[in-house]
């Protein structure tokens, strides 16, 4: 009750700052459409050389691409954390946090939400049923209510792999080159896994496993009964990915060195 | 009387990877590491009791950052106990820092691009301070501090000055009983810092909150601590009153004379024959300063004798500071009185 209430009043006070740059926050919304837009043309391009892709035909690519923009748009408001190092743990802001009384993933998450990046989630249902339709999917009265698990299990997924990655700068506060190159890795998980060797397949499934955050949940929605058990594995794997990595986090905290004044 | 702060034997090692010279090294740091302990704060053990103003002091690297971290929750120590408010800081961290107010002056806690109020208000949420309580206790802070004119402003507009007596009342939004200030009148001017050690006073004296008081400059401490304690190197070499700290090390007086025309050291010396004094130089032009005992007659002997055989331009006659003392301290290394 607390936390929610905290939630919102930092919500309120993110608003009004934002507003007061409109600009900023108009061209923000645009770059991220521009950034999704350009996604969107690269599958219509490799689409342009053949019909299928192991199996999976345009529209499918389509649609899970949508359905990726969905846990994406909210992990990236919420759980977007990559400058945690230089930001809290170099420039020593983590003293500050540990200070006040309320866990600190949670005030850090607080100060760090980007709300704009929320604009997604419309873009992602808008990509969604423009394949559905072309796809002739129906939809039955608890698939929205499956939808919003897949969604949040892909989100924890993201957010539980970003947080990990945070937490190693407890014990190590030299910088990584990790952050970025992880987002590559994140987009691999919008295309249907079989079309990646074994490896490949085996890590995006079990050790990075961004296949749980497009391909995997959107099978379900697919009808690709194949991937079914996959697809129904996303809100365990979320749960389990974000527990693990609040666990390490509390570990860090208890070594983290702080920085020197 | 009820300790607020029990510190037993507190020590923190840090591990720090030393990386060997050239691309050998590098290259076998690859594989092998070699890892240095140092510790930065070495079994110390002191008790704070309510109400008490203690003045915190040492070099940079002394360890009082670090240990100050460590009583305040952020840092986890290597070994020994500390209890604060009755609570291990560490361990129960959320419930703790309740209890606490903490101001480094070098680090905001207010939010930059929202007003001060603003910002008062989720702390005010984060503490989970009831209104009430909030509107009677904050308007006494905010009118003692003379903030009300800045709450509605954002902080990136306010000056230094005002920006720390706005950080001073978020720290005690919540009305904890003890109060942590890191350098907290850091690059103030003098009217502000006035302010703020009158204050701090007067919340000690109203609501007994106990203040430990981390700064380098020493005026601060004289004006609101009766005990310091003083770390180097990681161990605590003085704890015990300010006026005892002045009275073993603070014997005496210092005359500084400005000389008309140039002097030597040379010159100067012979004029201290037989008395307890000796000259340093000053840091202008034929400024020497002789520092001597506390004794009327040695004083007037030393005058005496030098403006007698020197044309002087001014004179001036200072107790020794307690910088002063300290730097002696510091340089003499363990205080033995």
């Amino acid at each position: 009750m607390k936390h929610t209430s905290i939630f919102f009043l930092y919500v309120a006070q993110y608003m009004k700052t934002r507003l007061t740059y409109r600009v900023d926050m108009l061209m923000e919304i645009m770059s991220d459409l521009l950034f999704q837009a350009v996604n969107l043309i690269f599958i219509l391009v490799v689409f342009g050389h053949t019909n299928m892709l192991s199996g999976w035909s345009k529209d499918e690519i389509i649609f899970i691409y949508g359905f990726f923009l969905v846990p994406f748009a909210i992990f990236g408001a919420f759980f977007n954390i990559w400058d945690f190092n230089e930001r809290y743990i170099v420039k020593g802001e983590m003293d500050r946090i540990l200070t006040r009384p309320v866990h600190s993933l949670f005030q850090i998450i607080l100060e760090r939400m980007e709300l704009e990046s929320l604009f997604g989630v419309l873009t992602g249902i808008a990509v969604m049923i423009y394949a559905g339709s072309r796809l002739d999917l129906s939809l039955s009265w608890y698939d929205p209510i499956v939808f919003l698990f897949m969604v949040l299990g892909g989100a924890f997924v993201y957010a539980g792999i970003f947080i990990l990655l945070a937490s190693i700068s407890f014990w190590s506060d030299s910088r990584t080159s990790i952050m970025p190159m992880m987002y590559n890795i994140g987009n691999y998980g919008r295309y249907p896994v079989d079309i990646y060797n074994k490896v490949i397949r085996f890590v995006l499934t079990w050790i990075l496993p961004f296949a749980f955050v497009g391909v995997y949940p959107s099978a379900y929605f697919l009808g690709r009964e194949e991937w079914y058990g996959y697809a129904f594995l996303t809100p365990v794997m979320g749960a389990v990915f974000f527990g693990f990595a609040i666990f390490m986090w509390n570990i860090g905290v208890t070594k983290y060195r702080g920085a020197g004044n | 009387m009820e300790k607020v702060i029990d510190v037993q034997s507190l020590r923190k090692d840090f591990k720090s990877h030393s990386s060997r010279s050239g691309l050998k090294g590098a290259f076998r740091d690859l594989f092998t590491r070699n890892y240095k302990v140092i510790s930065a704060v070495k079994d110390i053990s002191f008790t704070v009791n309510e109400g008490e103003m203690v003045g915190y002091i040492g070099e940079n690297g002394a360890g009082k950052s670090t240990s100050i971290k460590m009583l305040t929750g952020i840092l986890t120590p290597t070994s020994g106990t500390v209890r604060v408010n009755g609570m291990d800081p560490h361990k129960e961290r959320e419930k703790f820092v309740r209890s606490i107010g903490v101001v480094f002056g070098q680090r905001s806690q207010l939010w930059w691009d929202i007003a001060v109020q603003e910002s008062f208000r989720l702390l005010k949420k984060v503490y989970n301070v009831p209104d009430d309580v909030y509107n009677e206790h904050m308007n006494h802070v905010i009118e003692s501090l003379d903030i009300g004119p800045l709450l509605d402003k954002p902080v990136r507009k306010l000056s230094l000055g005002q920006r720390m007596r706005c950080e001073l009342a978020a720290a005690l939004l919540h009305n904890p009983k003890l109060l942590f200030l890191d350098e907290p009148t850091i690059g103030l001017d003098v009217l502000v810092k006035l302010k703020i050690r009158n204050f701090l006073k007067e919340i000690n004296e109203k609501y007994k909150t106990t203040i430990l008081l981390t700064t380098h400059d020493l005026t601060d401490i004289e004006a609101l601590c009766d005990r310091v304690v003083m770390l180097d190197e990681g161990q605590i070499i003085y704890d015990g009153e300010l006026a005892k700290l002045r009275s073993n090390w603070g014997e005496g007086k210092q005359i500084e004379f400005q000389f008309g025309e140039q002097v030597s050291g040379e010159q100067l010396q012979p004029l201290l024959k037989e008395l307890e004094a000796e000259w340093t130089k000053g840091d202008r032009d034929n400024v020497w300063i002789a520092n001597v005992i506390n004794e009327e007659h040695v004083i007037s002997e030393v005058i005496g004798r030098v403006v007698a055989a020197n044309r002087i331009t001014d004179i001036k006659i200072h107790e020794i500071s307690t910088e002063e003392i300290i730097r002696n301290i510091y340089e003499e290394g363990m205080l033995n009185g």
